[in-house]
């Protein structure tokens, strides 16, 4: 099996420094993409339009050439969301995976009309233990005024491979939240990429992550700022347990002519185990004096003190240490409108964390 | 709002040209013959020899960095990598040729240290020119000479550390270094010494398309303590020269060093320097920098704690003018328990010039209980400069805190608002914001050098209001 190298950042570091892209062995991929039926869509809000020719020529990173074309030439699901509501309502799609649907390669393609406005749910799951196979492609237009709430949840097995690459246009006044659960994957990697063209729009992202065993997560988030008074927000929540290891690459990048732009960036991991590892790379680039850029980044245990507080209380130690991690992820987890949903996340966050 | 104009640093007294003479200089390129010539000119005993082919082939199989700057201008065909000038080590300036004298004299070299310092030594081109110390270090047996000499006179010791605390196939420019090294200093402070004044080495490079490849191998055994300046400047030229020199610091148990350097080469050198600490049991090194010259400089100092307890602090500041492009930062890796770091950079760049921090904080498995702070600030006085910020943060256990903080921006209206609410011109503010922003780094520097950044951070008003 060829080694893979994929989800490239924007600039290079050392090579050594073993962050740049992510090189990844023995990825069972399948040769034959057979069909994938266990597609629930739940649409009160948007024109749905099923197999429909999707143009992804404007992708400017993805994860690698590989993963873009077997979207381009292979996918088994192709949806395309053309919002025309101006009154927020939700579009769920939801794929589970069981044996005979273990393969998707999904193509969504979303365009926000003027004004309107949506929330859309997309959940990646399986009630089986089983090793499933996901890539795809989420290509968001949102134009003028355009306000989109976009929850993804993965979902999927600790034996699975996920690979998504997500890509956001947002013109002038549009705002786009991102909401992104990401459980599953004993490889879960994501290209996340936003260029905010227009004038005053806001992309504010909120990501949870979660690794245990010997789960990997390579998260490469890049976003681009050209219009003036944009403001990008990213915020990520994650834990380690067990021999799980995270590299998260954030580049928030203020091109020249984003007057008033603002950026900010954190990072936020909390290691459960001796041998679970935390790569980070928070970029800011900068060719535009009149900004404010801000990244942090941090790794640690929970401290003792913490713990201590909670114990005396009366909870075991297990119980304060995912009382802890759970407390972290709830600013994340607010901003999901939708309970049922929510509730469903808690419960996954509960058992993975046993 | 008005626009104020920081000027950049007054290179009248660094641009002093001197004639190019010399009593060698070697042909330019960089060949097998070329660097055997080399080992000969400074007769070398066998194993340098040795080690500088050994280098030479490890340059030319390693490959150009694959990030940072683009470097392609650098033709190793047009450099000359030896110049060896027409006087031989002087240990006082009345023996130092009347040229080379001025230009040290005009940099201030001989009365700073009448006024503050231990010990000076001072290299034109590839050969160190004068060197001296005061007697009562001496009598305490420390050791402060020019390299050269420190490979002959204590063959063993040199041999113990020299290109160990920084392999030859470290990068390609390291290579390079020990392919070609000369001059630079070699400091031993034996155990339980302190030196509280400290010791300065300045390196000039005078002639033109040339290369300055000086070692610095610093040991401070346990105990000891040191303070150690380096500066160094030339005057600009039309074609590149390069400055790719190497730093090697020993920090023994218990022991503390701080290093400090005032770079300030002319805007056609390409500074791609290399520097490593190895920090021993409860010792500490302290990198303080001020980086203003070169065109382009990849500079990344490297703290290893390698002893249980070891610590080090970084504090540097970097200022991009017109056509600069410094690539500066930070590595630490802790390899041991109850290590710390500390870090704080900050830069400016203005007139289209670019910075950026680039930086590495590992801490590897065994190192619990450590703690590392970065913070990092970048200030951009015009739009048509860039800044950016690249760390790489690779944690690998669970027992430590670590936090990473980074700012760009201009120069907030708020608080230029708030100054002035308190009585003060726009002007003044602004000055008072700029110097602030960098005091940090200054307060640490040696007090002439902390005169001279703040005189550098000379403030103006340009333009009309609106």
């Amino acid at each position: 099996m060829e080694i893979l190298k994929l989800n490239e950042t924007p600039v290079r570091t050392a090579r050594n420094f073993n962050i740049n892209n992510i090189k990844l062995e023995n990825i069972n991929i399948p040769e034959k993409i057979e069909k994938f039926s266990n597609i629930n869509i739940i649409n009160n809000n948007s024109k749905v339009e099923i197999d429909s020719i999707i143009d992804n020529s404007n992708i400017v990173y993805g994860l690698n050439e590989f993963f873009s074309n077997q979207v381009e030439k292979d996918s088994n699901q192709k949806i395309r969301l053309n919002i025309n509501s101006k009154i927020n309502k939700e579009t769920r799609i939801e794929y589970k995976f069981d044996k005979e649907n273990n393969t998707l390669i999904d193509n969504i393609q979303i365009i926000a009309n003027e004004n309107t406005k949506s929330t859309i749910i997309i959940k990646y799951f399986t009630e089986e233990d089983l090793e499933i196979f996901h890539n795809g492609i989420i290509n968001v237009i949102a134009k003028n005024g355009a306000e989109l709430d976009i929850v993804i949840i993965n979902l999927t097995t600790i034996k699975s491979n996920n690979f998504i690459a997500i890509q956001n246009t947002l013109k002038e006044n549009s705002k786009i939240n991102y909401c992104i659960i990401d459980l599953g994957g004993k490889n879960s990697i994501t290209n996340y990429y936003s260029k905010l063209e227009g004038k005053l729009a806001i992309n504010n992202v909120n990501t949870i992550y979660l690794g245990k065993e010997n789960q990997l997560f390579d998260l490469n988030y890049i976003a681009e700022l050209n219009g003036e008074k944009t403001n990008i927000n990213i915020e990520v929540q994650g834990a380690l347990k067990d021999n799980a290891k995270k590299h998260f690459k954030g580049t928030i990048d203020f091109k020249k002519g984003c007057k008033k732009a603002k950026g900010n960036e954190n990072e936020a991991c909390v290691l459960l185990s001796d041998t679970a590892k935390s790569l980070a790379l928070p970029m800011l680039l900068c060719s535009e004096e009149d900004v404010e850029g801000n990244h942090s980044t941090s790794a640690g245990k929970i401290s003792e003190k913490e713990l201590f507080y909670i114990m005396s209380r009366g909870f075991s130690l297990k119980e304060a240490m995912k009382l802890m991690v759970k407390a972290k992820f709830n600013k994340i987890l607010e901003n999901i409108k939708n309970e049922e949903i929510k509730e469903q996340i808690l419960i996954e966050i509960d058992n993975r964390l046993d | 709002m008005k626009k104020i104009n920081i000027e950049e640093i007054n290179r009248n007294i660094y641009n002093i040209k001197n004639k190019d003479e010399y009593d060698f200089k070697i042909k330019k390129g960089l060949t097998k013959e070329i660097v055997e010539e080399i080992s000969k000119q400074k007769d070398d005993p066998e194993w340098m020899k040795e080690l500088r082919l050994k280098a030479l082939e490890t340059y030319n199989k390693l490959e150009l960095p694959t990030w940072g700057p683009d470097i392609s201008e650098l033709d190793m065909d047009e450099i000359a990598t030896y110049v060896r000038p027409k006087t031989k080590l002087n240990n006082t300036w009345e023996d130092v040729p009347e040229d080379i004298k001025n230009t040290f004299d005009k940099l201030g070299i001989p009365e700073a240290e009448k006024r503050s310092l231990a010990g000076v030594g001072a290299q034109y081109d590839s050969e160190v020119v004068y060197h001296s110390m005061k007697e009562e270090l001496m009598k305490q047996g420390v050791i402060y000479t020019d390299m050269e000499s420190a490979v002959k006179k204590y063959p063993e010791l040199v041999k113990q550390h020299f290109m160990k605390c920084v392999p030859i196939n470290d990068h390609k420019f390291v290579a390079l270094h020990a392919a070609v090294w000369s001059g630079g200093s070699f400091v031993y402070v034996p155990k339980g010494v302190k030196v509280d004044i400290p010791l300065q080495s300045y390196f000039r490079l005078n002639s033109p398309e040339s290369g300055q490849f000086e070692h610095t191998l610093i040991i401070v055994d346990e105990g000891a303590s040191l303070h150690f300046i380096e500066g160094c400047s030339a005057p600009k030229y039309n074609k590149v020269n390069l400055h790719a020199g190497c730093v090697e610091l020993y920090v023994k148990e218990n022991a503390y060093l701080r290093y400090s350097t005032i770079e300030n080469w002319s805007k056609n050198m390409l500074n791609l320097n290399t520097k490593k600490a190895i920090v021993e049991k409860n010792a500490q090194v302290d990198w303080v920098t001020g980086s203003f010259g070169s065109k382009i400089s990849m500079l990344y100092p490297m703290s290893i704690l390698n002893g249980e307890g070891a610590k080090t602090e970084y504090t540097g500041i970097s200022f991009a003018g017109e056509g600069q492009n410094l690539d500066n930062g930070f590595k630490v890796i802790h390899n041991n328990k109850n290590t710390s770091s500390v870090v704080n950079a900050k830069s400016i760049s203005k007139n289209g010039g670019k910075c950026t921090y680039r930086s590495l904080v590992r801490i590897n498995e065994n190192a619990k209980n450590s703690k590392s702070i970065v913070s990092c600030d970048s200030l951009m006085l015009d739009d048509i400069s860039m800044s950016d910020t690249i760390p790489v943060n690779d944690i690998r256990t669970d027992d430590v805190e670590f936090s990473h903080e980074a700012k760009i921006g201009k120069i907030s209206d708020k608080a230029i608002f708030y100054l002035m609410s308190r009585g003060l011109s726009e002007e003044d503010a602004k000055a008072m914001i700029v110097r602030g922003f960098a005091y940090p780094i200054s307060k640490e520097l040696p007090v002439e050098y902390a005169v001279e950044m703040n005189n550098l951070i000379n403030l103006e008003l340009e333009g009309a209001i609106g």
